[in-house]
């Protein structure tokens, strides 16, 4: 079996995700959702209510009594974290592994996607051009879903890589990744998307991340958010170790997303201040 | 003896024996070290942003996070352990990276490398070594027995500055 076919064998084989995911997925997609769509999901599956009273009832939230229902979590929360707990943690299991084809440790992966996940939500509420919120910080989340899969094929090639990359012989590491695999995160991630069945809107973001003038044109301007969403996450020093900054910024950004120098240093302090806190609350909605 | 982590926006000194400060995957943030061969000290800042005006709130909360309110702490902080602020110190800059863009916005590493260099020439100091710029992310660490800084990036191994 050549490389590129163990690969797609390797995305059949993956474990398809849970009904409620698909279906938290699902509503995200939806044009016009509202965060109380993603809460009450929450409320009619047993498994993410406990999550989020697990956060209620951890040391940063804890108020001297116990919180035993759903309505006085969210009082205590706000729907914003509860969705951002019920999202976080769904995508967690998958995305919380080391990727040794990118010599990136345990955690980098899960980080990244959360901190691309903060800084492209944080854009949408910046720009304020009609893209979900909701979306932009779940389509944040999975971009990188490929290298889940791809970093194994990687292994042994990370100095390869990095080479190509230093004597400017490609593009951006997703180029380096296809002169030694013959595809790229991109691609496998799409692949990985599709065999999920995740909406259109979060195919078209993990497809084309890097290069999202060549999105759909309907999602446009959502990709070009993660696209920067991603680039901000690394600039902050939240990458997937040996492609972090290695890849070019779309030209074009200022067309879908305009942003200013100052723009952007109030988008890094924010990514600052939230990152940690909404990191924290999803790791409290884990068993110990 | 510890492993003094300095997140961003923070810092610490030390001149406590075995005492190693350390700062992970640095993009376009910048690590201000500083080492006092006298009292044996060092001290390392995590820059984030070049200027404090962008937010008052924020200065106020995390000085760290800006180069001209950071830097001066830290030299505050080295005075603290004996520095006697007479240019004896010796710096050193690493960070700074930075993805290449055409309208300038995005290239904040570069920003914040150049505002540190001038806060640091209003103190009558200057780096001696630096490892900035480029597209590639840097994790310092610090020794207070060696005085040694040793950088590592994914899949580059590592290397003294």
């Amino acid at each position: 079996m050549n490389i590129q076919d163990a690969i797609v064998q390797r995305v059949t084989d993956m474990p398809m995700l849970p009904v409620v995911v698909s279906r938290l997925l699902e509503i995200i997609g939806e044009e016009n959702h509202s965060t109380s769509d993603v809460v009450r999901i929450v409320e009619n599956d047993p498994s993410l209510t406990i999550k989020v009273l697990r956060v209620a009832n951890s040391a940063a939230f804890f108020r001297g009594h116990p919180i035993s229902t759903l309505n006085r979590a969210i009082g205590l929360l706000g729907e914003k974290m509860v969705a951002d707990i019920a999202i976080g943690s769904c995508t967690l299991q998958v995305l919380n592994r080391p990727l040794k084809g990118y010599d990136s440790a345990f955690g980098e992966l899960w980080d990244h996607s959360l901190c691309s996940a903060i800084s492209s939500r944080e854009i949408t509420l910046m720009i304020q051009n009609g893209v979900s919120p909701d979306l932009a910080f779940t389509a944040g989340l999975l971009h990188d879903i490929g290298k889940a899969i791809l970093s194994e094929f990687l292994e042994g090639n990370v100095e390869k890589l990095i080479e190509l990359w230093d004597q400017k012989q490609v593009e951006d590491y997703l180029e380096a990744e296809k002169d030694i695999v013959g595809t790229n995160h991109s691609e496998v991630g799409y692949l990985v998307a599709q065999h999920w069945g995740l909406p259109k809107p979060l195919c078209a973001v993990i497809k084309h991340h890097h290069h999202p003038n060549l999105s759909d044109k309907e999602y446009i301007e959502l990709t070009y958010m993660v696209h920067l969403g991603d680039i901000i996450a690394m600039m902050y020093g939240s990458g997937t170790g040996s492609d972090t900054m290695a890849y070019r910024i779309d030209p074009e950004y200022q067309k879908h997303v305009p942003i200013s120098k100052q723009g952007l240093a109030v988008l890094f302090l924010t990514v600052q201040e939230k990152f940690t806190d909404t990191k924290s609350s999803i790791l409290a909605s884990e068993e110990v | 003896m510890s492993t003094i982590y300095v997140g961003v926006g923070e810092y610490a000194v030390s001149r406590t024996p075995g005492d190693v400060i350390k700062t992970m995957a640095l993009g376009s943030c910048v690590a201000v070290i500083m080492l006092d061969p006298i009292q044996r000290a060092v001290g390392m800042l995590h820059v984030a942003l070049p200027d404090s005006s962008i937010s008052r709130r924020r200065v106020g909360e995390k000085p760290g996070l800006f180069a001209d309110t950071g830097i001066p702490i830290l030299l505050d902080e080295m005075k603290r352990l004996g520095y006697n602020g007479n240019g004896n110190l010796i710096v050193k800059l690493a960070g700074g990276a930075s993805i290449m863009d055409p309208n300038g916005t995005f290239n904040i590493g570069k920003r914040n490398v150049l505002a540190v260099r001038k806060i640091l020439w209003n103190h009558r100091l200057g780096a001696v070594a630096e490892h900035v710029g480029d597209s590639i992310s840097r994790t310092v660490s610090l020794s207070v027995d060696t005085g040694k800084v040793v950088l590592s990036s994914p899949g580059r191994g590592e290397w003294s500055l």
